[in-house]
């Protein structure tokens, strides 16, 4: 019955599209306080390998790989904007892009650590470490109808879309907050932002870590959900990827981001021709947003009229 | 004294915007800065502000050297500002302006405002009943769910005032308020200001309207190409002949007395 | 052997040197990154190809194809990627840079379509003309490169200074509004601007393909990137500046296949960018603005 019904093909359509919603969230997160980063594959890289060689090399659990990835790469996320961030917004792009670069050439290049283009393979994989941990714990998935591997896939999938929940909890808590509105205040107009007391170095960088954190969790969880990574992952396809997820979603409001990283994972899915000029749509559609929609589909107004939010006024920030 | 001015200069390359000025305002005075266009006000303003450095001088803030620090941190010391070509943060309401005015007043950071820590919970009632009442003294209560952008003109000049109070200043430099105002709502900023100054807010008031200044002010600099002209209460400047020179000698828009 | 490295430096160094005045050129007068320049400039390499290896003709007969398709290219790219940006409101300055990262990746896989993905010879004799002098071997296509890049230079930097569209251009680069109100033609300047731009792009896209010989389609984003570490090297929209990036990075590149791991020769550019902008932010030869922000 229940087993008939679960395809573990959509089941991992679903993982992707939640792992996608997180680098969704990493892009929307930085520039909700007005700057474009153009790093988000590179951290997602930083977070994949970080995950992927603690818990292959020294076997440590994956949870602590993912959460180790993810503090690299926000570590290193302070360490690049730090310098960028004394200037305009453009360099900002140019750097986070560089960067991005960098990475790639050195997961290619630093062969003894990270097996060069090959990639790495062999990851723990959390389905795998899930089914033997129930396995361990006396349950089969068999008592519930379920086949092991559609088992696997939907415990991946409910866990990602636990942590997904959380996400963006976390993050519409904080646009509500005093953080949140001095995210907004620098990103509509930054002196008088900082007329108005808001230290926008401190600011800046703390939405742009955030960012690199919520990438390079995303790369860690995309380590162990695969199962095996190669410096291809992450380059800058990837990167103009995440890019569409708030352009074309819309990047004013979370759930634009959220919207446009579930709409463009399922878009090459459900149009299979799609997929071969995949980028050619992609580049038109980047140019046509800016000229017609540069808001991005989702916008407050749109939001209003399907009443996902309550009149704007009465929580005060956007969502 | 609350602002000590001690020879500032400010060069934009070959152009100088101001050349040696000196002058200091007392505690709960109402000072004004007028001059033609052009004459170096606003420069005046971004210096103290710290938007950028004088190019020589210093400026003291209650005995304390200020010169050139982090803009926020002047805010975090006790002066705010408005701007002349009014920079409210559009999109935002009415209310949430006057909150992120609000921000040198409150600490809260990511966990405390994420999980609501009672005392975040706590600091942002505050918040919320001090913006209110600053709409309230503005005349804006009833707009404070209103998209910033979407106000008249004057109410953004008002706006920008309340914000600008959020920060519980206790020096509080206003840019030409009245410009693009009414009779009635210039009326009406004569006793904000007053009011303003009831609550022990020291001003420094920059604007074009010669009766509201002459009303309002204790004292007033005069400036003009850079320099300082005169100094002195409104009498003596309505009567000091430099000043009424160089103010006829300008466009007829600023018409002193 | 050392000579020869400095010859190979300079070369790679001038055609980056042209790469990075298109940028210079757009960013002085507009103000925006344009982040299709690189695959314009691969374009250009395309044309190259096909007009030599395909077709068989003249070398000369490639350059003025590639000229005239990267003309057409900058012009489209002007009209409909920045033009519908100018002047509406609420537009964010991220968006010009957003649109043309848009153009950038469409013509990347255009040529992935037109041409096909892999790696194109670039078929001349003239590319293996070559001079022996003691041990020293230099090729006529480096001399090529280096003389056109130069002549390009003073080109720009004379037209730019002493003629009437160069004298508009510059007042347009100072202020947009003040040049309109001047009576300049904004519109015709910035469209000229994007043009020459990217036809510079075309000429560099050639000489790239005819000194290493290999044309593909991801060439666009390596060297446009390289261009815009040179700006930010060189100092935003300083003509000077982008020369003297072009041909540091050029040297410092080839040195380091030379003498150290070739693997991190694209390494080198962006590891320059972090550390200018950490002890040099207006770039090696921009001026510091009182604000300190261009
Ligand atoms: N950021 C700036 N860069 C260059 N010149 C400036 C700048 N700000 C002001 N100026 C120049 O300084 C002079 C004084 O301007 P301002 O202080 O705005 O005058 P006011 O406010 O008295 O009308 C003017 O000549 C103006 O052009
Ligand atoms: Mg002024």
């Amino acid at each position: 019955m229940l087993g008939d019904l679960i395809n573990p093909y959509y089941l991992q359509v679903g993982s992707f599209i939640m792992i996608n919603i997180i680098l969704g969230l990493s892009i929307y997160i930085t520039l909700s306080s007005g700057q474009l980063s153009l790093g988000s594959a590179g951290f997602m890289g930083i977070g994949a390998y970080t995950s992927a060689l603690l818990t292959i090399n020294y076997d440590l659990p994956i949870i602590v790989g993912v959460i180790a990835g993810a503090l690299v790469a926000g570590i290193i996320g302070i360490l690049i904007g730090i310098p960028s961030l004394r200037l305009t917004g453009v360099y900002l792009a140019i750097a986070t892009l560089g960067f991005g670069e960098v990475m790639r050439v050195f997961l290619v290049n630093w062969e003894s650590v990270t097996k060069g283009s090959v990639g790495l393979s062999g990851i723990p994989q959390i389905g795998r470490e899930l089914l033997k941990f129930s396995r361990d714990s006396g349950f089969s998935p068999m008592s519930i109808g379920l086949k092991n591997n559609q088992f696997v896939y939907l415990m991946v999938l409910l866990i990602l879309v636990i942590i997904n929940i959380l996400l963006i909890w976390f993050l519409i808590r904080q646009n509500k907050s005093r953080v949140g509105r001095a995210f907004a205040a620098i990103k509509m107009d930054e002196k008088a932002a900082e007329a108005m007391g808001i230290n926008i170095t401190y600011y800046k960088v703390l939405s742009f870590a955030q960012g690199a954190i919520l990438s390079g969790f995303a790369g860690a969880l995309f380590a162990h959900v695969m199962g095996y990574i190669s410096p291809a992952d992450f380059s800058y396809h990837r990167a103009v990827d995440i890019l569409i997820y708030a352009v074309f979603g819309g990047s004013e409001v979370i759930w634009g981001s959220i919207f446009g990283a579930a709409f463009m994972t399922l878009l090459p899915e459900v149009l299979r021709f799609i997929s071969e000029y995949r980028y050619l749509i992609y580049g038109l559609v980047l140019v046509l947003m800016m000229a017609f929609r540069p808001q991005g589909i989702i916008d407050v107004p749109l939001l209003q009229k399907l009443h996902l939010t309550k009149r704007r006024s009465k929580h005060g920030s956007k969502n | 004294m609350v602002l000590k001015i001690n020879n500032v200069s400010k060069n934009f390359g070959g152009i100088s915007a101001l050349t040696d000025i000196s002058f200091s305002i007392n505690k709960g005075e109402i000072f004004g800065l007028i001059g033609p266009n052009g004459a170096g006000k606003t420069t005046m303003f971004n210096c103290i502000t710290s938007i950028f450095p004088p190019s020589s001088g210093e400026i003291l803030f209650l005995d304390e050297n200020i010169t050139g620090i982090k803009p926020h941190k002047i805010t975090n010391k006790g002066i705010c500002r408005t701007f002349q070509n009014i920079r409210l943060f559009s999109q935002m309401s009415v209310l949430e302006n006057v909150l992120v005015g609000g921000h040198s007043q409150s600490h809260s950071g990511v966990f405390s405002g994420v999980f609501r820590t009672k005392s975040q919970r706590n600091e942002e009632e505050k918040l919320r009943s001090t913006a209110r009442e600053l709409l309230e003294l503005v005349g804006l209560s009833e707009f404070e769910d209103a998209v910033a952008e979407n106000l008249a003109y004057g109410q953004q000049r008002r706006l920008e005032i309340a914000r600008a109070l959020a920060s519980d200043p206790k020096l509080l430099l206003l840019d030409e308020p009245a410009a693009g105002m009414n009779d009635t709502e210039t009326a009406d900023l004569y006793y904000l200001i007053k009011k303003v100054q009831e609550r022990g807010v020291t001003t420094l008031l920059i604007e074009h309207d010669m009766p509201l200044v002459m009303r309002l002010c204790d004292r007033i600099t005069v400036l003009n190409f850079g320099k300082k002209l005169a100094e002195g209460t409104p009498e003596e400047i309505q009567n000091n002949q430099e000043v009424i020179e160089a103010y006829l000698g300008s466009e007829g828009d600023d018409d002193i007395a | 052997m050392l000579l020869e490295q400095i010859i190979n430096g300079i070369t790679l160094g001038s055609i980056y040197a042209i790469v990075a005045l298109g940028f210079t050129l757009v960013f002085g007068v507009l103000g925006i990154i344009n982040m299709a320049h690189g695959e314009i400039f691969m374009f250009g390499a395309f044309i190259g190809v096909t007009v030599t290896s395909t077709l068989g003709l003249p070398i000369w007969m490639a350059f003025l194809a590639a000229i005239a398709a990267t003309a057409i290219l900058g012009y489209l790219l002007e009209q409909f990627a920045l033009r519908p940006l100018r002047g509406k409101k609420g537009v964010s300055h991220l968006a010009p840079l957003i649109s043309t990262i848009g153009v950038s990746i469409f013509l990347e896989n255009l040529s992935h379509h037109l041409f096909g993905a892999g790696n194109h010879p670039f078929k001349s004799s003239f590319a293996e003309i070559h001079y022996t002098i003691g041990s020293i071997t230099i090729y006529l296509v480096q001399i090529l490169i280096f003389v056109i890049s130069v002549i390009l230079m003073i080109a720009l930097s004379y037209w730019l200074s002493k003629t009437k569209a160069g004298k508009a251009l510059r007042a347009t680069a100072e202020n947009l509004e003040t040049a309109s109100i001047l009576g300049v033609n904004t519109k015709q300047i910035i469209t000229l601007t994007v043009i020459i731009a990217s036809a510079m792009g075309g000429i560099a896209g050639i000489l790239v393909g005819m000194a290493f010989n290999s044309v593909n389609p991801q060439m666009g984003l390596s060297i446009g990137l390289k261009g815009l570490a040179i700006i930010i090297l060189g100092g935003m929209g300083n003509v000077k500046g982008a020369m003297a990036g072009g041909l540091i990075l050029g040297l410092a590149e080839t040195f380091i296949v030379a003498y150290g791991d070739s693997g991190y020769r694209d390494a080198i550019a962006f590891i320059a960018i972090i550390v200018i902008l950490l002890i040099r932010p207006q770039g090696l030869f921009g001026k510091k603005t009182s604000e300190g922000r261009p």
